[in-house]
């Protein structure tokens, strides 16, 4: 409880100077309109510019591409980590992919997938996937052996271990690296989305961009954030229901 | 009578590191074998090798008669790490023992749970979680789940290596008693002389790596079945604890 005050306080602490900074005059609007006229921009955005419907375009492109990635990260980061050949025929290209920026790949995805939704959808997934997959073959490699020995002494069959005793003993970590992944997976929005789109937040930002409408930019920014909070934190709580023994 | 547990002529190195050196060593049922010697000398290996979950690299490992191949709920390890279950509960890890036992039913499954839980003195702590009990009883836990799984012989690898001194001598008395009554066949590790002279029927002397036998003593000839705290503080304790000590200096030139 503390803890979320203080977080609240020094919230509101920065709003304030923000607000200070941008009626002082000092900084031209265009370049940090204040706080409250980006909640005026917020508000005329959600009541006449459909602000909602952009939101739920973009929720569903991150959730699309999040589970498409976690789908395939997750057996995969566990094969790699229980067989060491399969682990060292696919660390190496992994690791070139994930350091490639998820920009330098828009042309190749527009040549690969066109301009429609699957573009979108496979930057996104670009973005978290090959992070995902070294991070779950970790936390498979963090298992404690003796569980698993236990396990196969108790007559475990390779499928009671993994689903009995691996999967649970990861399953910290793993919705921890879900909940840090699915964060990342929001950060590539932008770039998912000002690649011929004509909805989602990402669109709107860019759009806004163009007129220099600097107040509808910052809003659609803290849009984004307020859902990066708001899942963080679901997410958070999930942790803390599921896994209630730590 | 032929030994429950035989090495036949068991030998294991990994890769061009000899760890054990051919050894034949027969273990009676229900006795409580400790193996002791220098740290690595090889004598957790051993032990590994009887619950399947290493293999010879040449001879054999015996249960009963029967090659040992794989793990199975018939030899089962405690080991030194709290390994119990975090998620969970003390009576669900007992009753994990017995998960994949389809010979008996789910009432059994759950008369044998709360005989454990009464064994160990765990009933009051049935429904908490392993992180808020103590080291002791994490390994109480270990022990009961591994009885409960029905095995015949237990493996121990070092497993009140980690505990205070008190916890610790409280525990070896319980083990010696439940050893008695439940027949077990127990196979335990440590490098601790004490230890060893309170517990075993019997004691394996191995010598730094590659392990082989450098001596053996019939323990429960000289101390007898029961062991009450107060055994330690007899002169008969004193002069076998110094006689193992002599050994270990003479004969693995280690200090344990």
């Amino acid at each position: 409880m503390v803890e979320l005050a203080v977080g609240v306080i020094a919230a509101a602490l920065v709003v304030a100077a923000w607000e200070g900074a941008a009626r002082s005059g000092m900084i031209a609007p265009q370049f940090l309109p204040s706080p409250s006229r980006v909640l005026t921009a917020l508000w005329t955005m959600l009541t006449q510019q459909n602000l909602i419907w952009h939101v739920a375009v973009s929720t569903a492109r991150v959730w699309v591409a999040f589970l498409l990635a976690a789908a395939l990260a997750i057996p995969i980061g566990i094969v790699m980590s229980s067989y060491r050949i399969v682990g060292a025929a696919l660390e190496p290209m992994i690791d070139f992919i994930r350091y490639l920026p998820v920009p330098a790949l828009v042309p190749l995805s527009i040549i690969w997938f066109g301009v429609g939704e699957e573009t979108k959808v496979f930057l996104l997934w670009l973005g978290t996937f090959f992070q995902l997959v070294l991070l779950v073959a970790d936390d498979m490699r963090r298992v404690p052996q003796e569980f698993v020995e236990v396990a196969r002494t108790v007559g475990a069959n390779s499928r009671q271990v993994m689903t009995d005793v691996a999967l649970r003993s990861m399953g910290p970590t793993l919705i921890d690296n879900l909940r840090i992944t699915l964060g990342w997976c929001w950060t590539y929005l932008i770039i998912a989305e000002i690649v011929a789109a004509d909805s989602g937040i990402g669109y709107v930002i860019w759009t806004a961009r163009r007129f220099v409408k600097t107040p509808e930019v910052m809003a659609g920014v803290v849009v984004i954030g307020l859902i990066g909070l708001v899942t963080d934190q679901l997410l958070r709580l999930l942790h803390r229901r599921l896994f209630r023994y730590l | 009578m032929s030994a429950y547990v035989q090495f036949a002529d068991t030998a294991k190195s990994f890769g061009p590191i000899e760890v054990v050196r051919k050894t034949s060593l027969g273990l009676d049922r229900n006795s409580l074998v400790v193996f002791l010697g220098p740290s690595g000398c090889g004598k957790t290996t051993l032990m590994r090798m009887v619950g399947g979950l290493d293999q010879p690299s040449t001879g054999s490992i015996l249960l009963g008669g029967e090659k040992v191949v794989r793990p199975d709920r018939r030899r089962g390890m405690v080991f030194q790490s709290y390994s119990s279950f975090p998620w969970l509960t003390v009576e669900r890890n007992i009753a994990f023992g017995m998960r994949y036992r389809n010979d008996i039913t789910a009432a059994e499954k759950a008369e044998r749970t709360r005989h454990y839980l009464e064994l160990f003195g765990l009933a009051d702590f049935a429904g908490s979680f392993p992180n808020r009990i103590s080291g002791g009883m994490r390994q109480r836990v270990a022990i009961a789940r591994t009885l409960a799984a029905g095995s015949d012989v237990l493996l121990m690898d070092e497993p009140f290596g980690a505990l205070d001194a008190l916890t610790r001598e409280r525990l070896q008395v319980e083990l010696r008693q439940i050893q008695i009554r439940e027949e077990k066949t127990i196979i335990f590790v440590t490098h601790d002389v004490e230890e060893a002279v309170f517990l075993a029927d019997r004691i394996v002397l191995f010598s730094r790596r590659p392990a082989t036998v450098v001596a053996d003593i019939d323990v429960a000839a000289e101390l007898g079945p029961q062991r009450p705290l107060e055994i330690r503080e007899t002169q008969k304790f004193f002069e076998l604890r110094n006689r193992v000590l002599h050994l270990i200096r003479h004969e693995t030139g280690a200090v344990v």
